[in-house]
């Protein structure tokens, strides 16, 4: 009979909360399973993908919310021969992934440009690395059947591409022009995030996605902490108009590792190319306040002027600046032709480019060697340059506990990478295909997908593999910013041996762009990772000795001076 | 309730076979002194003590938070292949996403609700009971903020309704359910065999019973109670006794025989190693892997060997 009273009890304590649940709920609060914060690419492709799933868009109630105006990306439009200036390589299990989610249907292709071959060198000692992905044989077939590592596409393509698939699935709300006040937490009834939004509306999130990039207000919320550092360089980026190729297809992207940092010209047409340049914050200041065509030409010698003639032209470019005076175009055109001269470069040399017309160098036979860098660059889409700060940061965790729980990170806001190998974007990518394994795994076991348990094979996947990439890339960031001879040295003949196994290249290239049904994965990180890291375990012997010959000098220059005061 | 945690392989071989009846069945030995009810007073306040962790899925409770997904895919998956052979493919794939949609289904001693919850998200009219009140209170105070489990069921979503009650009472009243599971509680219970006639009598004919439990090995001792209790300190001690444990020969044999009054064994025919065939009931171990931080449900048809620790076991009800 106890037992009676007891059970209605137990009934009766579940009604109570149910109704008081509705209470607060039904006037302003808007129940949803999945949340998402966030419309850039990794934000997009979630949703996409939620959208696509076998199950998900049916059982779950999903929103994106973006602070800015989404029509404008959904109307985005250029012409034929213009280009955005922020354009990622996409590598091929990004685009395996965006196939089957049904977005790369939407891409306009004839904006995208795959990356067939790769040419990278040491701007020290010249050591130079190639890949081609036809000769390794590894990446994706093309229709025509060409191999490639990777493909360049712009950021708007993409993103314009995810909402156009969105609009076939009502199912998936996106809230735009909407900004996230502030994300609390329910202070009963489970503690569950409440976004409040700048419209009014308030969503109860049983799972919340931070896609909001690398100041992650969702990270914020979920006290989750992000380590990392920024790098003493800034990123120009702009779109380039350049000379046709003459020996190579326009399928190859070019890399040289200046001390100051990579200079990359990766592919968008036959006669267009995106330009990363990674630099000091001094110069990037310098060089994007200046004359457009400035910035050309120091783009043409940065691929081909010994590195100690790109010293002498920072330094003077710094001087230029520091005496208040603006950069001048013919000033320092001369001086670049000058320090051609000082290296006797022929005028029909492949490294000449100050006084070469751009478009007379096409004609004729090509100079040898001419296939070893990238066309000469005549000038730069207009409003197309840009800088920003580089900075490797990765989240602490990619899921919230406690106060914090039912929230999950993707993208920037769980890692930020240094671009200099193009892996952010897909970074962010792979996260919300993982993302989307996991919850339509929780689903089919009934499970409560902003749980923990439900959480943690994505976290688990992800962070060993996003974390293998950062390791990999901030390696070989400080790898290739020394110009300790003993490190050039090292790295040179890492490069040079490199080369020539084919076996690690192939490992290499395939983070640039494995199939995903091949490698799953990327162990391609990994084995970069471990090549690397053998090499920056030389940097850092090399610092040390440099470090231990230098307090050994002092040391005898004092001892002598202490032998030579004590004399007299 | 396990929390228990399985390391290697077996060092005993259980076996199935009909010969060790008389030496095994006494395991389910009938307590004619608490016939009444199969609850042990000493465990319902010990889980009362450990409720308010329940839901916490990085503490206590954390081994069985990660092994919830995989009994939940047993039960998915043996429902479905079950009602494919019967009702043919269509059906099953319709099924695809709730696999327990219309169906009734009963949770015997569902704790913090851990099953519970799942069991209506896959569609289920779901009814969890337990012997503690503490644990009912907690399980409907976590349910009732899921907006989807507070809900009438629809047809794309089961209900969830928790009551205070042992399968003894239940028993008294006219429902029965499609589907009756007792995950980790068998264990527990004071008169085993009375407990599972109790549950046998609760399934509907044509309906199947899930369990969940540990073998009565030495393996299983120095795992789940040396291992996990006492040098660990995975679990909270004393929730285990090693007596208590049951094999699964002896559940299969239990069930050769007629559980539930209805005139006919449920398990007819066994193979020559003592294993059921897989229309009537099956037997499967479940190991966690400490290297992964995850649990194993071992493929079927792999040797009795790999439930010699924790298992779970499926039978199904005759049709009359």
């Amino acid at each position: 009979m106890s037992l009676h009273i007891a059970s209605r009890a137990g009934v009766r304590l579940s009604q109570r909360i149910l109704k008081r649940n509705l209470a607060t709920t039904a006037a302003t609060v808007e129940e949803c399973d999945v949340v998402i914060v966030g419309g850039g690419p990794a934000g997009l492709a979630l949703a996409s993908a939620l959208a696509s799933s076998q199950n998900a868009w049916r059982v779950l109630k999903v929103r994106l919310v973006e602070a800015g105006d989404l029509s404008k990306i959904r109307e985005w439009n250029m012409p034929p021969g213009a280009y955005s200036n922020r354009v990622s390589s996409l590598t091929n299990a990004s685009e395996d992934f965006l196939n089957r989610v049904g977005v790369w249907r939407h891409v306009a292709q004839e904006r995208t440009c795959a990356m067939e071959d790769m040419q990278v060198w040491d701007g020290i000692s010249d050591a130079r690395i190639e890949f081609s992905a036809n000769r390794l044989e590894v990446g994706s077939r093309s229709g025509s059947g060409v191999s490639y590592m990777a493909r360049m596409v712009e950021n708007l393509n993409l993103q314009r591409a995810a909402l156009t698939h969105l609009e076939e699935h009502p199912s998936i709300q996106l809230l735009d022009k909407a900004k996230v006040e502030t994300i609390v937490n329910e202070e009963t009834n489970g503690g569950w995030p409440l976004v409040h939004l700048s419209t009014g509306q308030t969503l109860r999130a049983r799972l919340l996605v931070g896609a909001d990039g690398f100041n992650s207000p969702v990270r914020k919320f979920a006290r989750i902490q992000s380590f990392g550092w920024s790098y003493p360089t800034q990123a120009i980026v702009a779109t380039l108009r350049h000379a046709p190729h003459t020996i190579r297809p326009h399928t190859t992207a070019y890399q040289r590792f200046l001390p100051t940092g990579p200079i990359a010209f990766l592919p968008l047409s036959p006669t267009s190319a995106s330009l990363v340049w990674s630099t000091r914050p001094d110069l990037a200041a310098a060089l994007t306040k200046a004359d457009p065509a400035i910035l050309a030409i120091m783009i043409n010698s940065a691929f081909r002027l010994p590195n100690i003639s790109m010293k002498y032209l920072h330094d003077r470019i710094r001087g230029i600046v520091a005496s208040g005076a603006t950069l001048q175009l013919d000033e320092i055109r001369q001086e670049i032709a000058w320090r051609e001269q000082s290296h006797q470069i022929e005028s029909h040399s492949p490294l000449a480019s100050a006084l070469v017309d751009p478009f007379t160098s096409v004609v004729g036979v090509p100079p040898a060697d001419s296939e070893l860098y990238p066309p000469l660059v005549h000038d730069l889409q207009p409003d197309t340059v840009a800088s920003f700060p580089l900075r490797l940061s990765h989240a602490e965790s990619y899921i919230g506990e406690g106060k914090g729980a039912r929230t999950v990170l993707i993208g920037d806001a769980a890692h930020t990478v240094h671009p200099l190998a193009g892996q952010g974007l897909n970074g962010g990518l792979l996260d919300a295909e993982c993302l989307v394994r996991s919850i339509d795994g929780a689903l089919a076991t009934g499970s409560d997908i902003g749980s923990y348990t439900a959480l943690a094979r994505y976290a688990r996947e992800r962070y060993i593999q996003n974390h293998a990439m950062l390791s990999a890339v901030d390696k070989l960031h400080k790898l290739y910013s020394s110009e300790l001879g003993p490190v050039v040295w090292a790295r040179s003949v890492g490069v040079e041996i490199i080369n020539e196994l084919d076996v690690l290249k192939a490992g290499m290239m395939i983070s640039a762009g494995a199939n995903a049904n091949v490698m799953k994965g990327s162990p391609g990180w990994n084995l970069l990772a471990s090549s690397v890291e053998s090499v920056s375990g030389g940097v850092q012997i090399a610092k040390a000795l440099r470090q231990g010959l230098q307090s050994a000098a002092a040391g005898v220059l004092k001892q002598a001076s202490n032998a030579l005061a004590g004399r007299s | 309730m396990s929390r228990q945690l399985c390391l290697s392989t077996s060092l005993r071989r259980p076996s199935y076979s009909s010969r060790h009846v008389s030496r095994r069945v006494r395991a389910l030995h009938e307590d004619t002194t608490t016939s009444t009810s199969t609850v042990n007073a000493s465990e319902i306040a010990h889980f009362s003590r450990l409720s308010g962790l329940w839901w916490d899925e990085r503490g206590q409770f954390s081994l069985l938070h990660k092994m919830n997904p995989h009994r939940v895919r047993f039960i998915r998956d043996k429902v479905v292949e079950i009602g494919c052979a019967e009702h043919g493919e269509t059906w099953a794939s319709a099924r695809a996403a709730l696999a327990l949609q219309g169906l009734d289904v009963l949770d015997v001693g569902c704790g913090g609700g851990i099953l519970s919850e799942t069991l209506a998200r896959l569609g289920g009219c779901t009814l969890a009971i337990d012997a503690s009140e503490k644990n009912i209170a907690i399980a409907s105070l976590h349910a009732a903020a899921d907006p989807s489990l507070a809900l009438p069921a629809t047809e794309t979503r089961g209900s969830l309704a928790y009551r205070h009650a042992t399968a003894e009472t239940l028993v008294q009243e006219p429902k029965r359910f499609d589907v009756v599971c007792s995950m980790e509680v068998i264990e527990h219970v004071d008169n085993p065999a009375g407990f599972l006639r109790s549950c046998a009598e609760l399934v509907k004919p044509g309906g199947h019973l899930f369990l969940s439990t540990i073998a009565r090995t030495p393996l299983a001792f120095a795992l789940t109670i040396l291992a996990a209790e006492k040098v660990l300190g995975l679990v909270e001690p004393g929730t285990h006794t090693f007596s208590k444990f049951i094999n699964p020969s002896e559940l299969v044999e239990f069930f050769q025989t007629d559980p539930s009054g209805s005139g006919r064994p449920w398990i007819t025919r066994t193979h020559e190693h003592g294993l059921p065939t897989r229309t009537e009931a099956e037997v499967r171990g479940i190991w966690y892997e400490p290297w992964g931080g995850d649990w194993r449900l071992m493929p079927r048809g792999t040797t009795p060997f790999t439930a010699a620790c924790n298992y779970l076991f499926w039978v199904r009800k005759p049709r009359e």
